[in-house]
Formats: structure tokens, sequence, C-alpha cells
């Protein structure tokens, strides 16, 4: 779609790599890897460019949390989905004075995982109790805990579903 | 002296016994019609249970109300917030005094009946004000608040009203209003005053949509949201009678009073057309209440100055006017 | 309206809730006020947390079609239709045709409940008590008729991963069109009771404007984004089951206040009728149960699904690792994104029109919690 063009072409210079991907198969059009730093540089430009925010969300991984970030448009049929891992001191920017709905997103995340936004205006806990700071529900055990490739789409498959899916779906 | 004195002090105490009476009385009724009515409107079928047509239910609710624990907030004001309900209850029995039910059934017909009952009952808002404030909590607070300016406010138009009826009459006795009214009644003449009246009553009387000091969705239950078992009856007892004296008011200086289609039960008749006709208003009160949704609390200040107040003047001078020229 | 600017010994706090008859639920809103104004009214969640999404991630997938109605009880067919076409859209399962009627139908229904029981919900925030009791009238018809299919009346588990779990009868499509008649009839007693009352108008009108930009912002969707001039409907914008073979309109509003919102759902309620009239008419045969196996490993990868809930965009996103057990499940839920725009939304605003605005963006709270 030549809209998804546009965006691809503008997100690309913040992203570590850009991949349209079949909506039919995976519900949204644009996967979009970042490097930690440039958070905000996407979101602001998922701002010009008119898209609302879906969800900020988290998922643990080995060997980093990733956080993820779902964008929609109102309108022309258009998802993007961005990811990046936290660095170090398990942190991302936050995007809340860019997107003032992502601050409940990343409050939520932050209980759930304990993951830092940097810069976030009152990173208070949202839906857990105060008191329990280290309760966080969403952390894998050790034996439960995937490879980030374990829960990537499996490379071959994605060709060979492309023309699977859309004959199935649609 | 005692032979003059003790006739006066039986009639005191049976008017006395007979008026609380009637309050509660009154408010068993009231509590009855407005449930059930309430239900009509809603088109469901309301009390059913105790009684026929449930109409035993509000004995029950009041043996329940009396049974209950009276829970006082810890860092309330506890003296002044059990006497709030207590105070509430004096201005609202002393309008009786001078209430016309009858041609002869009047406790005492005073010269100044109308400001009498009018200086009583806005005596009314004090009670509030001290339970809002004893209950040490916000939301009460706020009721009392709203209902204070809400009160004094609409007490002027009320008293702008009721002065275009004295002005006619040139005459503060209730009962001599009621004679005034042996031709026509006095809400023809006077349709403006008397929609005035109306309108500044249900304000006065904290009901739908007016009932900003109790407003439900907002304050929970405004002034007596921290009023259980009889403190909380207590109030629903005062609201009920002062409806009760709001509406014998409209129909003693408007709706000619005791009047009416002479019945076949001597002097007995003027005190059933009397209670028709208030019944009759408070019923239109109890409809206005499940119909319509509250206001807001700008909006209903700015109808008292905006609008009620200005027209009620002109009114009050075109009567002085009129009656000065006729 | 006062300033933020009010001398702080001015300021109060102002504890809302979690049971306040107006927060419908366990919503919690610390209010700093200044006289009867509202500064900075900051909402507390969590009271009603059950971390649904850590349930997803506990169990095998097919275990967590109840959960999905236990989140938005005003509107449970679209949660579990968002879960059922996620799961098939990452198995790539085909749903017969059937089926998907029948989801369509049951859908529109229970939005419409959903709507019916939000008109009354909000009259009654604005002090009338009364048209709440008309509409739960016409809820309680297709809570019945919803009933007599699913089994359920409120939290439905009637969608599969692959169809429906019961197919319909002439008696339910009979009923059905029976109460289309009778709601369309009822309408304009509806209309009559409120939209043309003065009080109310003042009440609404003008109250809690929430822009197209503001919508962005915070990703508000559904009736609140409508309301606003957005013509964002999911079931147009990213046409899934069998939305686009029929006929309907996305009503959208002007100016974006309290009015705007009650009157966009109004009108919805008259499209979904439309919807279902349609659907009804061309219900195709055959079955309702695509073959799925009984043990259905998902393939690894992530998957999202939006549909439209009757309060804004739903989508379920989750992340697969290959085995029957989701890795990660995330629900964005339309409430949520919809409440926090309350803090910039209500700044200033007398408490009676904060109560106004909150009753108009339709708040579910458990499905705000999960």
């Amino acid at each position: 779609m030549r809209q998804t063009e546009d965006v691809q072409r503008a997100v690309q210079a913040v992203a570590v790599a850009v991949t349209p991907v079949e909506y039919g198969q995976r519900g949204y059009h644009l996967l979009v890897e970042l490097e930690n730093g440039r958070v905000r540089d996407f979101a602001r430009i998922m701002h010009d460019q008119g898209y609302f925010i879906g969800f900020v969300t988290a998922v643990h991984v080995a060997p980093a949390i990733e956080v993820r970030y779902q964008f929609a448009h109102f309108d022309r049929q258009s998802r993007v989905m961005g990811f990046t891992t936290v660095d170090a001191a398990g942190a991302v920017p936050t995007i809340a004075d860019i997107f003032p709905g992502a601050n409940w997103h990343e409050r939520e995340t932050r209980d759930f995982y304990g993951v830092v936004f940097t810069g976030h205006p009152n990173l208070e806990p949202l839906i857990l109790p105060e008191e329990d700071v280290d309760l966080k529900p969403l952390l894998k055990s050790e034996k439960n805990l995937k490879d980030a490739a374990a829960v990537r789409w499996p490379e071959p498959k994605v060709a060979e579903d492309t023309a699977a899916a859309p004959a199935a779906k649609e | 002296m005692m032979e003059s004195l003790m006739p006066e002090l039986i009639r005191m105490v049976v008017a006395a016994v007979l008026v609380v009476a009637f309050v509660f009385l009154n408010a068993m009724i009231m509590g009855y019609l407005e449930r059930k009515l309430s239900a009509h409107i809603q088109r469901r079928p309301g009390l059913m249970e105790v009684g026929p047509h449930g109409i035993l239910q509000l004995l029950i609710d009041g043996l329940k109300l009396i049974g209950k624990q009276l829970v006082i907030p810890e860092k309330s004001d506890h003296f002044l917030f059990r006497l709030a309900p207590v105070l509430s209850f004096a201005p609202v029995v002393l309008p009786f005094i001078v209430i016309p039910f009858s041609r002869k059934l009047v406790i005492r017909d005073l010269d100044v009946g109308l400001i009498f009952i009018l200086a009583i009952s806005s005596l009314n808002v004090l009670t509030i004000l001290v339970a809002g404030w004893s209950s040490n909590n916000k939301y009460s607070l706020f009721g009392a608040v709203r209902s204070v300016a809400q009160n004094i406010s609409y007490e002027i138009p009320m008293l702008l009203s009721l002065l275009a009826v004295v002005l006619m009459t040139g005459t503060f006795s209730l009962q001599g209003i009621v004679a005034a009214q042996g031709k026509i009644w006095f809400f023809l003449i006077q349709p403006i005053a008397f929609i005035t009246y109306i309108i500044a009553g249900v304000a006065e009387t904290n009901r739908a949509p007016f009932d900003l000091p109790e407003a439900e969705s907002e304050l929970t239950a405004g002034y007596h949201t921290e009023y259980s078992g009889m403190g909380f009856s207590l109030f629903m007892l005062a609201e009920y009678a002062n409806m009760f004296i709001v509406c014998s008011i409209a129909t003693t200086l408007f709706l000619g009073g005791w009047r009416g289609i002479p019945l076949p039960f001597g002097d007995y008749s003027g005190i059933i057309w009397f209670f028709l006709k208030v019944y009759g208003l408070m019923v239109f009160l109890v409809w206005i209440r499940w119909t319509y949704p509250r206001t807001r609390f700008d909006q209903l200040m700015n109808f008292c100055w905006k609008y009620l107040i200005p027209f009620a003047l002109v009114n009050v001078l075109v009567t002085a006017v009129l009656v000065k020229v006729l | 309206m006062s300033e933020a600017q009010a001398p702080l010994h001015h300021r109060f706090h102002l504890n809302m809730g979690p049971q306040h008859p107006s927060t419908h639920g366990v919503l919690r809103v610390i209010l700093e006020m200044d006289g009867e104004y509202v500064l900075n009214p900051q909402p507390v969640l969590g009271y009603g947390h059950r971390m649904q999404e850590k349930m997803a991630e506990a169990r095998a997938w097919p275990g967590f079609y109840p959960n999905t109605a236990r989140m938005d009880y005003a509107g449970a067919l679209h949660y579990n239709h968002g879960y059922c076409a996620l799961i098939e859209r990452l198995a790539g399962i085909e749903v017969p045709p059937r089926a998907e009627y029948i989801r369509v139908i049951t859908s529109e229904l229970n939005r419409i409940a959903s709507h019916l029981l939000w008109y009354g919900a909000l009259l009654l925030d604005l002090g009338a008590f009364t048209p709440i009791l008309y509409t739960f009238d016409d809820r309680e018809q297709i809570l019945d008729i919803l009933e007599d299919i699913t089994g359920s009346r409120l939290t439905y588990c009637y969608f599969r991963a692959g169809g429906v779990s019961r197919d319909i009868d002439d008696k339910f499509v009979e009923r059905t069109r029976a109460f289309i008649t009778r709601l369309r009839s009822r309408f304009p007693m509806l209309e009559k009771l409120v939209n043309g009352n003065v009080i109310f108008l003042k009440r609404v009108e003008g109250v809690g404007i929430i822009d197209k930009d503001m919508c962005q912002r915070y990703g508000a969707t559904g009736p609140v984004a409508r309301g606003a001039g957005v013509p964002y409907d999911v079931r147009r914008a990213e046409p899934y089951s069998v939305y686009p073979e029929f006929d309907f309109e996305i009503p959208v509003g002007e100016n974006g206040d309290s009015l705007d919102r009650f009157l966009v759902r109004f009108k919805e309620m008259e499209q979904s009728l439309r919807i279902i009239e349609q659907a009804l008419d061309r219900l195709p045969d055959g079955p309702v149960m695509a073959k799925v196996p009984k043990k259905l490993k998902l393939s690894p990868g992530d998957v999202s699904f939006a549909v439209e809930a009757a309060r804004g965009e739903l989508t379920y996103y989750l992340i697969s690792d290959g085995t029957e057990v989701p890795y990660r499940m995330r629900i964005r839920v339309p409430s949520y994104s919809n409440l926090s725009v309350l803090p910039e939304l209500c700044h200033g605003m007398l408490l009676s029109d904060l109560v106004a605005a909150m009753g108009s963006l339709d708040l579910v709270i458990p499905e705000i919690d999960r």
C-alpha cells in the first residue's frame, strides 16, 4: 500500500530495520525495529504522520526485555508495530510527552515488568498497589524464559504463509 | 388566671401531639406515594410485598430505621451531629400552627401568619448547614454549602411572589387570604406569581430537578451522607413535612385554600378539599422529580437571579400599580 | 472558569470513589478542587484488577475463552470475537460464512445492549432516574434472546476459534426480527424523553470537548473519537468478519462535546439494527464450526487483531512461542485510553460537569483494570 510506503520511508531514518509484513497474517502492516535511544524520534514521526497510540507494552525475552509500541491511523488502514530492547539499566526513553496516552501504558508496563521509562512525568504504580514495589507479575521465571528469536515469525515460513494466508483469510 | 390558661394549655398540647403525629403520618403517606408513583412512572410495580400493594412497607421501614444503630463518624462534631436532625424537626412543625385546614380548623390564626411561616421555614437551611458542617465530610459540606446558597437565593422570588397576593388582599393572615378568594382563586389572577412560587418551592424543598444539595451522582447523598437510622429518617420526615408546608401555602394563597364545591360533609368538606389540593400539588412535585434530570448549580443560580427575581419583581410592581388604580 | 493559579490554601482534595454512585464500579478519582471547580482529576485504577494478561499466559489458549467475557461485562461478545479472530488469524483457520453472520448478528445485538445500558447510566449521572428503567426494558429483550442462544446473560462464552459453539434456530431469527421492530418503535420515545429536554441539553452541550488532536494523542477511539468528527470505526477501517458486506453508516459528531458522543451512540444503535436486518436477510446455510484440531499448537510469532467493541477499538496482541500456551498476551482496551483523557479534559470544570463528561465516555471499569 502506497501510504504505508510513505511511513516506511519516514521511519527508515530512525530505525534499525523496517519490514513490511502481511496484514492478513499478522494484523499490522509495518514492523519497525528500533534502537533504544531512537524511540522518541520514532514516536515523533508517528505523531507527525497522524498516527494515534494503540498501546505500549513489553515482553520478557532473553537477553533483554523488549518494549513494544503499536500505532494505528484514523484515516488510512495502517498499523505500525515498533519494538526496542531495554538498555543495561532496564530503561527506555518515555514517549509520554509526545503521546500523553502512553503515560498510563508506560506506568502499567513498569508495574508489570519494572521497565523504567526515563523522563516519564509520573512513574508511580498505576494498577498494582504501592506497597508491592518488587512484585513484577509478568516477568518470566528462569525456566519459562524464551530467547527473543523463539517468539519471532520463522523466516522462511513468512514467504510461504504470505501466499497462503490471504487466500485463507480474505 | 388558671381558668383562662388551662383550656389554652390543653389546646396547645393536643395541637402539638396532633401536628407531630401528622408529620409522621404525612411522611408515611408521601413515602408510599413517592415510591409507588415513581414505580409506575418507571413502569414497574414498586412496593408489593408487605400488605396489599405494599401498603405496610413504610411501617416496616420506619421500624427498621428506628431500630438501626446511629453511626457517628469519629472525627465529626458529636454534639452538633446529634443536634442537627432534631433541629431540622422544629422548623417544619411550627408552621402547622397557622395553616388553615378548614374554616374552623386552624390552631391559631395569627395576623402575621404568612410572615411567621416564612420566617420559621427559613430556619431549615440552618439545620442543613449544621448537619453538613458537623459531619466532617467534604461531600456533606458541599451539600450544605449548595443548600444554603440555593435556599437563600430562592427565598427572594418566593417572597416576592407571595407579596403580590398580600398586596391584593391587604392581609398576612392566611384565613384572611382564603376569605378573599371567595369569587376567584388567585392563581387565575396571579399566574406569574403562582408559577414563580412553585418553582421556588421546588428549590426550597431541595427536590429534583433542583436537588443539588443531595445530588446523588455528584455528592453521594449531600448533607446527610453520614447519617444513618433515625438521624437520616428525621431528615426525611422534615423533607416531606417541608413539601407539605410549601404545598399548603400554595393551596392557601393561590388555590383557594379549603374552598371548593360543597361536599355533603358539612364543615369537614373544607378539610377534604384542602388535603386534596395539597396532595395533588405534592403528586405534581413527585411527577417532576422522576421525570427531569438535575440542573447544574450555576444554571440554578442564574435562573433564579436572572429570570425568576426580575419576573417576580415586575409582577409585584404591576400588581401594586393595579391595586392602587382599581 | 476558576484559574489554576488559585491560591494553594484554597485547594483541597476530594476523593471520589472507589464507591461512588457515578463512577460505575470501582474507579477512584482523586480530585484536586478549588471550591466546586476541579483542577486536577487523577484516576486511580486497579481496584478490579485480575491480571487477565497473566492468566492468558498460564493456560492453553482455549482456556482463555471465558476470561474474555469477564473484562467488559456490557459488551462481552466483542471480546469473544476479538480473541477467536486472533487465534484464527494466527492459525490460519477459515470460518464458515454462517458462523461469521451469526457472530455479526449477536455482536451487534450486544452493542445495542451496551449502548442502551450506557444511555440509562448517563442520564442517571445527570440525575434522571427514570430513563434507565426504560432502556433496561429493551435491554432485557436482548439479554433474553442472547441467553437462549448462548446460555448466559452477560458474560458470554459463545464464539470459538473456527466458528460459534451453537447454531441459531428459526426462533432466534423470529425473536430478533420482532426485537428490531420493537426497538425501532421505541426510538422516538427514547429520543423524546431526553433529547428535547432543556435541562439535559444544558448539561451536556459544550461540556467535555474532545477534539481530533486529543483523540490522536491519547488514542481515544470508538464513539469518543467519532463524536469528535473522526469517522474511525474498525469495522470499516480494518474490515474483519463479514462487515464489508453490509451497508451501514458511521455517525459522527461535530463539536466533540458530551452531546455529540450521546448522539453518536444513539445513531449507532439504529445502524446496528440495519446491520442485523441485512445479516438476517442474507443468512447463509451451512456449518457453524470449522474443523479445528482439538490440540492446536500456535505457530511462533506475534499477531494482532483489532475489533470495534462497544466502547472503541479493542486490540488483542499475542506473542506465541510455538506452544499451546501464549507467551505473552496484551489486551488493548478502549476504555483505558478513553479514560486517560480525563485529567486534560476536566481541568477547570465544575464537579457536575465532570460527572457528565465522565458519563459520556461510557466507562466500564473491569475492562480498564482487566
